[in-house]
C-alpha cells in the first residue's frame, strides 16, 4: 500500500504544474504547458499504482481522513468536517480512466493550441485546475470535500468555455453554462446539508458502512430530500434535460476543452455523484424512478437535436448528452430494481448489473468520446471550419483521423466488438429486467431502443459528412496533424476497441471493478461475468434489436450521405419542415431559458427592485417624512422671545409645584 | 419678633413683582432689574431660615449669591451693550434672532 498511502497527493501535483506554468510559462515554449504535461502525467501514474494496489488488494475501501474543520459541538450534534481520501472500486476505476484522458488531451493540446501565442499559459494553467478539481471529486472521502472541486470545476468551465473571451458568442456561452451548472450546484448543497442533518455526518466510508445506518432512526423524507437534491446536482452538472441547454453553447471553447468536458470530467462527474451515492440512493425507489425517467428521455431527446445539426462538434455535444442520458438510465433501473428487490438475490444480481452497466458505459463512453472529439479537434485543426457542409472528402487527406473517428463511430453506435455495444447492451438489458418488475419502464426501453437507431444514424451522418463525398474547398488546403496529435488519437482508439472487452477479463475482469450491494446492504466485489455472459448475450433477443436498430441506422446514413441514392429532403420542405426546424432551433429551449430569464428572472428581479425601492425605502421615508412633518409644525413654538421662553419655564415650574403639592408627600 | 411668615411672605411677593416684571416689562435693562429682584427675594429666604434655624450655612448662601448677582449683572450689561451697538436695540420683541 505504498501508493495508496499518497493518494491525496494526485489532486496536488496538477498544483505544482500549474504555478510552474504560471510563474515561467512567459519564457517557456508552449506557455509552460510541458510542466502541466509532466505533472498531469506524473499525477497519471499515480493514479495508475493506486488503481493497481487497490485492484491487487482484498477489495474493502481504503480511507483515511484528517480533521478539517471542528466547530464543536452545538445541540447535541457534532459539527465537524473531514478531508481526506476514500479508494474503492469506483474511485479506483474512474482515477484510471480520468487521468489517461486527461493525459492525453494535454499531450494534444501541444499541437491543437500551438497556434494561440500569449494565451496559452492561461490556457494551461486553467486546464491543469480544472483536472485538480475532477481527480479531487474523485479520491474526495466526503462530500464536503467533493463539493469543492466539484465548485473548482465549475468555475473552470466558465474560464476555459470563454476561453475566446473576445468573442460574444464563447463569453455568453460561459455564462450560460456557469449559470446552469450552478442550480446543480446550489441543489448539491442543499443536498450536503440535508444529508448532514439526517446522519450527522459526510464521510463516505460511514455513510455507505449499513451497520453505521441501521444505527440510525433514518428520517425518510430528509434522505429522499437529500437523494433528490443529489441527483439535482447531477442533472446540473450532466446537462441533463431540462438543464441541457448549456453544453451544445459549450462547444464555443477550444475543441481540447470540449473533449475535457465531455469526456473526462465535468459532465462525468454528475454521473460520477450519482454513482457515489448509489448505497444511499437505493433506499429510495423514487428517486431512481426519476433518474430512470430524467436519463431516458434526455437520452431520445438529445439525441433528436443531433439528427440534422451541421455543427460537427455541436453533433457530438448532443451525443454526449444523449449517452449521458443512458448512463442515468441504467443507474436508475439498477437502483430500481434492488430497491425493490428486497432480500430476493437474483433480483439483486441484475440491479447490480445495471449500475455496473452504468459506470461502464462512462468508462466506455469517456474513451470513444474523447477520441471523437479529439478527431473532430484535427478535423477542425485542418480545415478552419465546425460547419460539416463545407467539409467533405476529407479522408484522403486526413487518413489517420478518419480512420479513428470511424473507429469512434463504430463504438458510440453500438457495433460489436467495439466498447460501446458491450455497454449498451447491458444498459438495454437492465431496462428490460427493470420492465419486467414495473412495467411502464418497457417505455424506457423503447425510447432507448429508438436512441441507439438515432446515434448510428447521427454519427455516420457525420461521418460521411465529413471524409466522404465530393472533396470541398476547404480539403484541398487540408493536412494532417502533427504527431503530437494523432499519437494520443491512436491510443484512444485502441482504447475504444478494447475496454468493452475488460467484462470478459479471465478472473475478475470489469465485474469484479464494480462493487454491488449484498442483501444485507453491504458493499462487495460483483461476481465476473464472464464468457458464459457473452453467450447469454448473443442468444437473446434484445442484443439482436440494438443491433438491427444500430445497422439500420448506419444503412440510412450511408445511403443518404455517400450513395445519395435516399433522400432525406422530404423532412426539410413545406409542412415537413415544421419538425425540421423545431429540432434546429433546439425544442425552442433557448429561447425558453430567454423567457424565464426575461419574463420570470427579470419580473421577479423587478419585484425585488420595487420591494426594496417602494416597500423598504417606502416605510423607512414615510418615518422620515413624519417627523419632518411633526417637526416642521412643533418648531413654530420657537418663536425666539427670550420672554416666550421664560413663561414657560415660569408656567412648567408653577405646575409642577401644584402637583407636587397636590399628590406628593412634601408637605 | 416679627414672625417668620412676614418674612418669607415678603420674599414671595418680591419674587412675584419681579417674575412678572422679567415677564411682561419689553427693555431688557428693566428685566434685569427684574431678574435681581428674584435673586433678592431668594437672599431674603436664605437671611430668614438662617436666623430662624440658628445656623450659618444660609447667611454665607446669601453671601454667595449676591456675589454672583453681580457677576451675572456685568456678564448681562456687557451683552445688552453688544446688542445695543450691532441691533441698535434692547427692545426684547425686536431680539428674535434665535427663531425657527
Amino acid at each position: 500500500m505504498t501508493f495508496t498511502e499518497y493518494t491525496w497527493l494526485i489532486p496536488l501535483i496538477p498544483i505544482i504544474g500549474l504555478l510552474l506554468a504560471a510563474a515561467f510559462g512567459k519564457k517557456t515554449p508552449e506557455g509552460g504547458g510541458y510542466f502541466v504535461v509532466g505533472a498531469v502525467a506524473v499525477a497519471c501514474f499515480v493514479s495508475l499504482m493506486v488503481a493497481y494496489e487497490f485492484f491487487t488488494g482484498d477489495g474493502s475501501p481504503v480511507y483515511d481522513t484528517t480533521i478539517w474543520i471542528d466547530l464543536g459541538t452545538i445541540n447535541g450534534t457534532q459539527y465537524q468536517f473531514e478531508m481526506g481520501y476514500y479508494v474503492d472500486y469506483l474511485t479506483a476505476l474512474l482515477l484510471i480512466v480520468v487521468s489517461i484522458l486527461c493525459t492525453l488531451i494535454v499531450i494534444y493540446s501541444l499541437g491543437y493550441m500551438h497556434e494561440e501565442g500569449e494565451r496559452k499559459r492561461r490556457y494551461y494553467v486553467e486546464i491543469a485546475l480544472f483536472i485538480t478539481g475532477m481527480l479531487g471529486m474523485v479520491v474526495a472521502s466526503n462530500y464536503l470535500t467533493a463539493f469543492v472541486f466539484w465548485e473548482i470545476m465549475g468555475l473552470c468551465s466558465y474560464l476555459l468555455i470563454g476561453f475566446w473571451y473576445y468573442k460574444p458568442s464563447a463569453a455568453k456561452a460561459a455564462k450560460k453554462a456557469f449559470l446552469t451548472t450552478r442550480i446543480g450546484d446550489i441543489s448539491f448543497m442543499l443536498g450536503i446539508i440535508a444529508l448532514f442533518g439526517a446522519f450527522g455526518t459526510l464521510n463516505y466510508h460511514e455513510l455507505f458502512n449499513p451497520e453505521f445506518i441501521e444505527s440510525f432512526e433514518v428520517n425518510y423524507g430528509l434522505l429522499l430530500f437529500a437523494m433528490l437534491c443529489f441527483f439535482g446536482a447531477a442533472v446540473g452538472k450532466s446537462a441533463q434535460f431540462p438543464l441541457h441547454d448549456w453544453l451544445p453553447d459549450a462547444m464555443e471553447g477550444p475543441t481540447t476543452v470540449s473533449a475535457l468536458i465531455h469526456a473526462a470530467t465535468m459532465v462525468k462527474a454528475g454521473v460520477y455523484l450519482v454513482a457515489r451515492s448509489f448505497p444511499l440512493m437505493v433506499d429510495t425507489p423514487e428517486v431512481m424512478i426519476v433518474i430512470a425517467v430524467v436519463g431516458g428521455f434526455t437520452a431520445f431527446f438529445a439525441a433528436t437535436q443531433a439528427l440534422n445539426n451541421f455543427n460537427i462538434k455541436r453533433v457530438l455535444a448532443y451525443s454526449t448528452i444523449s449517452q449521458l442520458g443512458f448512463m442515468f438510465l441504467a443507474l436508475g433501473c439498477g437502483g430500481y430494481i434492488i430497491a425493490t428487490a428486497g432480500t430476493d438475490e437474483h433480483l439483486l444480481e441484475v440491479g447490480n448489473a445495471g449500475y455496473m452497466a452504468g459506470v461502464f458505459h462512462l468508462m466506455n463512453h469517456a474513451f470513444f468520446k474523447a477520441l471523437l472529439f479529439l478527431s473532430a479537434g484535427a478535423v477542425i485543426h485542418a480545415v478552419h471550419t465546425e460547419d460539416m457542409r463545407k467539409m467533405g472528402g476529407l479522408s484522403k487527406k486526413l487518413k489517420i483521423t478518419s480512420l479513428v473517428m470511424l473507429i469512434g463511430a463504430l463504438a458510440i453506435a453500438g457495433i460489436p466488438p467495439f466498447s460501446g455495444f458491450w455497454s449498451k447492451d447491458l444498459i438495454l438489458e437492465s431496462t428490460i429486467a427493470a420492465a419486467e418488475v414495473n412495467s411502464w419502464f418497457w417505455i424506457l426501453y423503447i425510447a432507448a431502443t429508438v436512441t441507439a437507431f438515432m446515434t448510428a444514424f447521427y454519427m455516420f451522418r457525420l461521418w460521411f459528412m465529413t471524409f466522404k463525398g465530393e472533396e470541398s474547398e476547404a480539403a484541398h488546403h487540408a493536412h494532417e496533424a502533427p504527431a503530437v496529435m494523432w499519437a494520443p488519437l491512436v491510443v484512444l482508439a485502441i482504447a475504444a476497441c478494447i475496454t468493452g472487452l475488460f467484462l470478459l477479463g479471465p478472473d475478475g475482469g470489469l465485474p469484479a471493478v464494480i462493487y454491488t450491494v449484498s442483501p444485507e446492504g453491504n458493499a462487495i466485489p460483483g461476481e465476473t461475468l464472464g464468457l458464459g455472459w457473452i453467450e447469454k448475450l448473443f442468444t437473446a433477443w434484445p442484443t439482436y434489436v440494438s443491433l438491427a436498430m444500430a445497422t439500420f441506422g448506419i444503412g440510412i446514413a450511408y445511403l443518404a450521405y455517400y450513395k445519395k441514392t435516399l433522400s432525406l429532403d422530404f423532412f426539410a420542405k413545406g409542412s415537413n419542415r415544421k419538425v425540421y426546424d423545431v429540432l434546429q432551433r433546439r425544442y425552442y429551449f433557448p429561447e425558453f431559458y430567454d423567457f424565464v430569464g426575461e419574463k420570470g428572472m427579470y419580473g421577479l428581479a423587478r419585484l425585488v427592485d420595487f420591494i426594496d425601492r417602494k416597500v423598504v425605502d417606502g416605510v423607512v421615508n414615510a418615518i422620515a417624512n413624519v417627523a419632518v412633518g411633526t417637526s416642521g409644525r412643533f418648531r413654530k413654538a420657537q418663536t425666539g422671545f427670550t420672554q416666550t421662553y421664560a413663561a414657560v419655564i415660569v408656567a412648567a415650574v408653577s405646575v409642577i409645584l401644584v402637583l407636587l403639592y397636590l399628590f406628593a408627600e412634601v408637605r | 419678633m416679627i414672625p417668620q411668615e412676614y418674612f418669607l411672605a415678603l420674599g414671595a411677593i418680591l419674587f412675584a413683582i419681579g417674575a412678572f416684571g422679567a415677564l411682561t416689562r419689553k427693555n431688557a435693562i428693566v428685566v434685569l432689574m427684574c431678574i435681581e429682584i428674584m435673586l433678592n427675594a431668594a437672599n431674603i429666604n436664605f437671611v430668614t431660615f438662617a436666623v430662624f434655624s440658628g445656623g450659618a450655612a444660609g447667611q454665607v448662601f446669601a453671601l454667595f449669591s449676591i456675589a454672583i448677582a453681580a457677576a451675572e449683572v456685568a456678564i448681562g450689561l456687557a451683552i445688552l451693550l453688544n446688542l445695543q451697538k450691532l441691533q441698535d436695540t434692547i427692545e426684547l420683541q425686536d431680539l428674535n434672532l434665535l427663531r425657527w
